[in-house]
């Protein structure tokens, strides 16, 4: 099989997992959000054969244009998916994790997103692409976490429900806050100093992805420290998600820089 | 003093401050930082001024943004230190005399009896805590015995270990800031310069641009010797993200060029009248050049343009450095007589026929352009940056620390009482108090197990 089947395969496996979690959700049958799970599983092997393929044909990693970037972020959100989807006993959490994902896989098939492999430009060329790219599009995955634990709290009803989203929101940022910092802070200073001669140069995309860190710092400190938790937290929490979303998204097409590959 | 200590001390006063850094980052990547004046008039008209004033402009570097740094460093400072103390006393000092009712009103507790000697009853506890790694410390009081369990100490100080980090960080971007040095050096092969600031120099001793076979650049390569007293110490091959570090100086790759004015071209002239006449000039920009020919007695380049275009008001002008559009102003005359003036296109030999001057009896081709290319390296000398990669390393590990490795502490109290030990413990887990739950009952459900 060739990599956009592949690719192609794994699209409509989660698409199916996203109608059966759905179903489950709006029937309360949680018998069917295990296969949903199922689903999930199966269109994420797909994927990462996809991924796999992509790496040895091309002969560099799968992030280096938009497509590929996209593809590789919407692995790590049903990753996340995955490891918090199995564990907790939230049954919104799956079904919209899942949506993220779906349109991140549709956004990157559409027809705006250029999918060809193409050579890497002579500052690409670098091993902190692997490191610094997958660590923190992975952490990114986990703050989608948080993001859409936040926004079912937002949404609940009883108590024991928003203690329990309010509690998983903070365990999603505390996988993803320490993986953000490794990946898009620590390893981009590394690379950008061996790339350009400075580790920052307050380019939009350093600025942003300062920000995005900026506002898990708040989201921890208000918690931990000053014990907000419940309505503020999870407002915190989805707008650094939104932060992460613009640093990732926005910085391209809205803010110029030197940081334009991805 | 004290209420400065106050102010500083204060967690409000961090959020204050992050949220103040935060919009005042947000501001920055908004308007272009660092552009002309004139840029930021046209773009912002007469708010420019006002942009320029309150250093807008060149926020990153601007008077208050430094100020809210070098206050948030404060505050990182103080906090850190103010809370250490208790924290340090929490991890590692003695137990305080603790009291069975206090314990029974913490979340993780319980309470029971063995029918053993207080002294078995001690042991059998200590020996159930240690075998879960805890380290145990017992302290007599009254006619009880308190013993503490702690684990996992050092995560209690993982966020004062990022602070630590930030803090270093801080520092060396500061010392950047202040001790930075950036130069750029641009060489043509076989060119030495000097390096700003340094007692050696270096040398070009080839640059080559390598492509893919598709098109597109794959490496550029510079072949870079450094000459000390006249003497060269050591080459090396400078790419893009194999920078050359030579006594605290880094050497980059950063860009390259042709120098098209010392371009040698060679132009070919033919005659429309004639297909057979056709005769190779060798020359340099500026140079008349004998052609040979009583018809034509020389020819010039001019100008000659990389990529050629026309700007505003007709004006030609190079898009680029790169070769993609290359075009000569070529002049001929016949005698003192000049009889063609005209643009030249390596691509496009027949467009020459619609010049203005209507169409010429001469057809010029330029046959070949050669410059030699030069490599630009960034000589850059940063103080700061093994402070970042020194604060980096504790930033991740504190982290680390802090979300994964969660102190745990244990204290009970053993009393005897009726001949036989009533047990009174509670726990204390700041962080992931479920698995510290299933953790405090199997110790318990251990120390009661008759053995």
């Amino acid at each position: 099989m060739t990599e956009s089947t592949l690719f192609t395969v794994a699209f409509i496996l989660y698409i199916g997992a996203l109608i059966v979690f759905f179903a489950a959700l709006f029937a309360r049958r949680e018998g069917w959000a295990r296969a949903g799970l199922v689903l999930a599983a199966a269109g994420f092997l797909f994927h990462t054969a996809a991924l796999v393929l992509r790496t040895a044909s091309s002969g560099h990693a799968p992030f280096t244009n938009m497509y590929e970037s996209l593809s590789f972020l919407s692995w790590s959100v049903v990753l996340a998916m995955i490891v918090f989807g199995r564990k907790s006993r939230v049954p919104g959490l799956a079904p919209y994790l899942m949506l993220i994902a779906v349109a991140l896989v549709a956004l990157a098939s559409s027809p705006l997103m250029p999918k060809d492999a193409t050579p890497l430009v002579p500052a690409l060329q670098s091993y902190w692409l692997w490191l610094h790219v997958s660590v923190t599009l992975l952490g990114e995955a986990f703050f989608a976490v948080a993001f859409v634990a936040s926004l079912l709290f937002l949404g609940a009803g009883s108590e024991e429900k928003k203690e329990r989203l309010d509690a998983l929101a903070y365990r999603a940022v505390a996988v993803g806050f320490p993986l953000f910092t490794l990946g898009g802070l620590v390893f981009g200073m590394v690379w950008a100093y061996r790339a350009w001669g400075r580790y920052w140069g307050w380019d939009p995309k350093e600025v942003w992805s300062l920000i995005t860190w900026f506002v898990f710092a708040l989201y921890l400190h208000t918690r931990i420290v000053m014990g907000w938790k419940g309505k503020r937290s999870a407002w915190i929490a989805i707008i650094g998600f939104l932060a992460a979303l613009f640093t990732y998204f926005g910085v391209n097409y809205i803010l110029a820089g030197l940081h334009s590959y991805a | 003093m004290r209420s400065i200590v106050k102010f500083f001390s204060s967690v409000r006063l961090a959020i204050v401050l992050i949220i103040l850094i935060t919009l005042a980052s947000v501001l920055g990547t908004f308007i272009p930082q660092g552009r002309s004046t004139a840029e930021y008039a046209a773009r912002y008209d007469s708010l420019a001024g006002l942009f320029t004033t309150l250093q807008l402009t060149r926020l990153y570097s601007s008077a208050w943004y430094l100020a809210l740094l070098v206050l948030f460093a404060l505050n990182l400072v103080v906090c850190t230190v103010v809370r250490f103390g208790a924290k340090w006393r929490r991890a590692f000092g003695p137990a305080p005399a603790a009291d069975p009712q206090a314990l029974m009103a913490m979340k993780i507790k319980g309470r029971f009896r063995l029918s053993l000697p207080l002294a078995a009853a001690k042991d059998k506890t200590i020996a159930a805590l240690r075998a879960d790694r805890f380290r145990v410390t017992e302290t007599p009081v009254g006619g009880r015995t308190v013993l503490r369990a702690r684990k996992r100490r050092l995560g209690l100080f993982g966020s004062d270990v990022v602070h630590l980090g930030l803090l270093v960080i801080l520092a060396g971007g500061f010392a950047s800031g202040l001790g930075g040095r950036r130069a750029e050096i641009g060489l043509l092969e076989g060119e030495t310069a000097d390096v700003p600031q340094a007692a050696f120099r270096v040398r070009l001793d080839k640059f080559e641009t390598e492509y893919y076979p598709k098109g597109g650049v794959k490496d550029w390569k510079s072949t870079v010797t450094v000459v000390e007293n006249g003497a060269p110490v050591l080459t090396r091959v400078v790419e893009v993200n194999h920078p050359l570090t030579y006594r605290g100086i880094s050497f980059y790759q950063t860009s390259y060029g042709w120098d098209w004015q010392k371009s040698a071209f060679e132009l070919e002239v033919r005659k429309r009248a004639d297909a057979s006449f056709s005769k190779s000039v060798s020359l340099k920009l500026g140079e008349r050049a004998a052609v040979d020919d009583v018809e034509i007695t020389r020819v010039a380049i001019r100008q000659f343009v990389p990529d050629f275009v026309l700007g505003e008001g007709g004006k030609v002008q190079s898009r680029s450095q790169e070769p993609r559009n290359p075009a000569a102003l070529v002049e001929a005359w016949k005698g003192e007589e000049r009889i063609f003036s005209g643009w030249v296109f390596a691509r496009y030999p027949d467009f020459g026929s619609g010049h203005p001057e209507g169409k010429s009896p001469f057809a010029f081709v330029l046959k070949r352009y050669e410059a030699a290319p030069y490599s630009v390296l960034e000589a850059a000398k940063d103080p700061g940056v093994n402070f970042i990669w020194l604060g980096s390393l504790f930033v991740v590990a504190g982290l680390f620390l802090a979300f994964y490795w969660p102190p745990r502490e244990i204290t009970a109290v053993l009393e005897e009482t009726q001949g036989k030990v009533e047990v009174t413990a509670g726990g204390h887990a700041a962080k992931g108090g479920e698995a510290f739950q299933a953790e405090y009952d199997g110790i318990f459900e251990r120390i009661r197990r008759p053995s």
